[in-house]
């Protein structure tokens, strides 16, 4: 069975400059396999967020389908969020409360007695137990929210843009994390739009522009049908969604 | 029932609040400025400052002078015209009496006379009763006559009602309502805006556990808050509570309900924190002004008093005020206490109506 499934995603917004709706998520379908890292890649407002917001219930599906491991989200949003970790963009959190006791606090959510200091050790955060978000760093930070996205053990993990602004050690700290994640039989789910990142991680990508995807498949059958010259997914990227400057 | 998502969802959010010790101490900073300054300054009403002066230096004039003196009401200063006249007229005394003369001479005594500024028409007919009371016992004395009647004052409520009696309710109504009002709503744009809403979204928590986790947490405060400022108020300004701590406090418990849920609804109404301030602003502003704070509702227009007698914090400043003055019970179901409930209700509905998890947590 698909772990996800998404068929004919649209999601509209007002535009502020013009009456009409400006549509963000222009009719999205792919199906994810159990255990698998696919990366959905585009550039800014491409649809990325969006997309996963959908999927996770944080924001209305105007037209389409999606569901986890069966579930229709639209349905039964909280049977999903049930089964599902979910790593923001934005990763603040409640003032002056200890990693700890955040991680306890997580965890009642989902009505689940965590122990803070297993989740701790996966991120390798274990001697800030008792530290608050803000004293981390940027790669602790995101490692802390990933922690705090594994306090159900979801079946699929989702992180938006894990690694934007994060220098290259903290980056491959993240991915080593990642990997393992997926090795011990997470299925995950992520946006960037770091290539090294995608052709470093993903099983699958998706590259997507202006709320379409233009092409699926695995990074390396992609560059070898896009890029023979080069041999990477960056000029696989630009060449398919043009070089000109994103807000 | 509290289920235990909600208490540990207060127990955080009391531990938020208690390791914010520079909130804590603001909370309390302007309701014990206020009591302090009452505490300082007294609220008994000052004596008046009468002049008196004595041309005729007799001793029906020093009895007459004695029997003033025995009043209460007033300071006594000598002085000649001159300077009496004077200090009257920039606003040093309240006024001045000369004895004539020839105040010995009882068969053709010249008018006493007593100079006041005529804008104090209050004080001037007190005092003038005080002096004519005088004036009576003294003649009474000349003729060797007692009383025939005698009055003495009885007080039917048998109790001292002071300015700050009747201020306390009210500044504690005011206080509920500005910590409530933070505490729900301005917490609300706040963790918006941090994406902690929707961080929490997207975990199968419930709106309903969010919203009575805060109630309680901030219901604690608020009774703690309170009680800390009503107990320095008793200390202090020895003010009597007649009626039962019980319906006070009940009554405190449904006001703080009232504007917890009015601060949901204006915290979801409001997008960002500069957004919020105006609107919290035009809810609590014209409310401290008209609700019967500072003064009671009785004094505004007649027209508009039904109108404010309907606003939620008339509700909680007359409940309050009349457990606190009048020793009424809060289940007498009273029109204030009656309205109490009735605004526990709409904000409720509201809170419910405008507290949009999917909204809210955007």
């Amino acid at each position: 069975m698909n772990i996800l499934e998404v068929r004919g995603l649209e999601k509209s917004y007002p535009d502020p400059e013009s009456d009409k709706n400006l549509k963000a998520v222009d009719g999205i379908s792919f199906i994810l396999e159990e255990v698998q890292i696919y990366g959905i890649l585009g550039p800014n407002g491409a649809g990325k967020t969006t997309t996963l917001e959908m999927i996770e219930g944080l924001t209305d599906i105007d037209k389409g389908y999606a569901a986890v491991n069966g579930i229709n989200v639209a349905d039964n949003p909280y049977a999903v969020k049930e089964i599902i970790g979910v790593q923001l963009q934005s990763n603040e959190y409640f003032d002056s409360l200890s990693l700890k006791e955040l991680l306890v606090l997580f965890g009642k959510l989902y009505q689940n007695n965590v122990d803070p200091k297993d989740l701790l050790n996966k991120v390798d955060l274990l001697e800030k137990i008792n530290s608050k978000p803000e004293e981390l760093s940027g790669g602790q930070k995101q490692r802390f929210s990933i922690a705090c996205a594994l306090v159900n053990e979801p079946k699929v993990l989702f992180l938006d843009e894990p690694t934007t602004g994060l220098d290259p050690q903290a980056k491959h700290n993240l991915w080593e994390l990642i990997k393992e994640l997926n090795l011990s039989g997470m299925t995950i789910i992520l946006t960037t739009h770091n290539m090294e990142e995608a052709e470093n991680l993903c099983h699958k990508v998706a590259i997507m522009d202006k709320g379409r995807i233009l092409i699926e498949g695995n990074p390396k059958d992609l560059i070898h049908k896009y890029d023979q010259e080069h041999g990477n997914l960056e000029n696989v990227f630009l060449s398919l969604t043009g070089k000109e400057l994103r807000d | 029932m509290i289920s235990s998502l909600q208490l540990h969802l207060s127990k955080i959010f009391l531990k938020i609040f208690l390791r914010n010790r520079q909130a804590i101490l603001f909370s309390l900073f302007f309701p014990l400025i206020f009591i302090g300054a009452f505490s300082f300054s007294g609220s008994e009403p000052q004596p008046f400052l009468i002049g008196v002066e004595d041309k005729s230096n007799s001793p029906f004039s020093s009895e007459f002078i004695e029997n003033l003196e025995k009043e209460d009401l007033f300071t006594l200063i000598n002085g000649d015209f001159e300077n009496l006249k004077l200090s009257l007229e920039e606003g040093e005394i309240d006024g001045f009496i000369v004895i004539p003369e020839n105040f010995e001479e009882i068969e053709n005594l010249d008018a006493l006379k007593f100079y006041v500024d005529a804008s104090q028409a209050r004080q001037a007919s007190i005092i003038k009763q005080a002096i004519d009371r005088s004036l009576v016992s003294i003649e009474r004395n000349i003729r060797n006559m007692s009383p025939l009647f005698s009055v003495e004052l009885e007080d039917v409520k048998s109790r001292n009602q002071r300015y700050i009696d009747f201020l306390l309710p009210g500044l504690l109504a005011f206080m509920i309502m500005n910590l409530s009002i933070a505490g729900s709503g301005f917490n609300i744009v706040e963790y918006r805006r941090r994406g902690i809403l929707k961080r929490l979204f997207v975990t199968p928590i419930k709106p309903r556990d969010f919203m009575i986790g805060i109630v309680l947490a901030r219901m604690a405060i608020v009774l703690v808050q309170l009680s800390v400022v009503l107990s320095i108020a008793l200390l202090l300004l020895d003010i009597n509570i007649i009626g039962s701590y019980i319906s006070f406090y009940c009554a405190v418990i449904l006001g703080t309900l009232i504007f917890l849920c009015i601060g949901f609804a204006l915290g979801s109404l409001a997008k960002t924190q500069e957004g919020i301030r105006p609107v919290v602003g035009l809810v609590t502003f014209p409310q401290v002004i008209l609700s019967g704070v500072f003064f009671p509702i009785s004094s505004m227009p007649e027209l508009v008093q039904p109108i404010i007698y309907s606003l939620p914090l008339s509700s909680v400043v007359s409940s309050l005020r009349e457990i606190a003055n009048d020793g009424a019970s809060l289940f007498s179901f009273s029109a204030s206490t009656i309205g109490l409930v009735i605004w526990v209700m709409i904000a409720f509905f509201i809170s419910i109506r405008f507290f949009v998890w999917k909204e809210v947590a955007r």
